[in-house]
């Protein structure tokens, strides 16, 4: 595996949807490849932040007790 | 009336039904999912009702066992699709201009050959915000869009590709363009907001 097939299964390994052979594959080449290994150490901090950035968010309290209330048939529908 | 009295009484509550309880610990990720795909408080909120309403209404179709959040979050996307996109009737920009050839690794490693900071990867990653992430996830077309936030919930290629009902590999080239595109937006909001280890220009003196 030369550096253009390691990153091009960058994101793929990253969101560990390769096979294992691949993965073995990409490891390999990885322990020996400095460039490439920095190059998806920054994209898994990347997306660790994305991840983090975008979850943060949680409900308004009042939604969670009209979703309770309707599904417990004590509330009409809204609007 | 009511309305504050059974506010009160309910605020506590206990959910006799596990698979309520259940279905409920989804409440957050629905409603963040929703609010970024409608990008309407109001409309996010409808949204996650209908989605309960019409899990609690087939209930006796989903498996136990099997994963829950994935479920909800087919209604969700199928409830969405079926009733917010037609209505939002939004243009549909099917390419994002010159995503493919970006990449960000090799921006930030061009700049810190040329800047002061010694690590301009964390200054920049470290100085990323919420607002700008929700901010660049706007622009981003909603083909693209969709795609990406599944993925932030931690569905896998397979689940996303059946929720949205497209190939696994049409997942696979979204899901890289949108990260790319908002690699892209977020090092250009950080350079407007002028992060010393990626400005355009180093300072020197």
């Amino acid at each position: 595996m030369d550096c253009n097939d390691c990153v091009e299964r960058l994101f793929a390994f990253l969101d560990t949807e390769l096979t294992p052979t691949e993965i073995k594959q990409v490891r390999s080449h990885l322990e020996g490849c400095d460039d490439c290994d920095d190059e998806f150490v920054f994209e898994a901090r990347f997306l660790e932040q994305l991840k983090e950035c975008c979850t943060s968010d949680v409900a308004p309290v009042e939604l969670r007790q009209r979703v309770i209330l309707r599904l417990r048939g004590e509330a009409p529908p809204a609007s | 009336m009511s309305g504050p009295a059974r506010s009160v009484q309910y605020s506590g509550q206990v959910a006799t039904d596990p698979f309520e309880t259940e279905a409920l610990s989804f409440l957050d990720a629905l409603y963040r999912t929703a609010l970024r795909m409608t990008r309407s408080e109001a409309d996010a909120e409808d949204l996650v009702q209908e989605t309960y309403i019409r899990a609690f209404r087939f209930k006796e179709q989903f498996t136990p066992g099997t994963n829950l959040k994935a479920w909800l979050f087919r209604i969700l996307t199928n409830t969405f699709i079926n009733s917010y996109r037609r209505k939002q009737a939004q243009p549909e920009f099917t390419e994002l201009e010159g995503v493919d050839e970006f990449s960000l690794y090799r921006r930030m490693s061009d700049l810190k050959a040329a800047s002061a900071s010694p690590d301009p990867e964390t200054e920049f990653l470290n100085g990323i915000v919420d607002t700008e992430v929700k901010d660049a996830l706007t622009e981003l077309p909603e083909k693209f869009r969709d795609v990406v936030l599944l993925d932030v919930e931690g569905f896998s290629y397979k689940e996303i590709a059946e929720m949205l009902g497209i190939p696994i590999g049409t997942v696979m080239s979204r899901l890289h363009r949108g990260r790319k595109f908002l690699q892209k937006r977020l090092l250009d909001l950080a350079q407007e907001r002028g992060i010393a280890a990626v400005r355009a220009t180093p300072q020197k003196g």
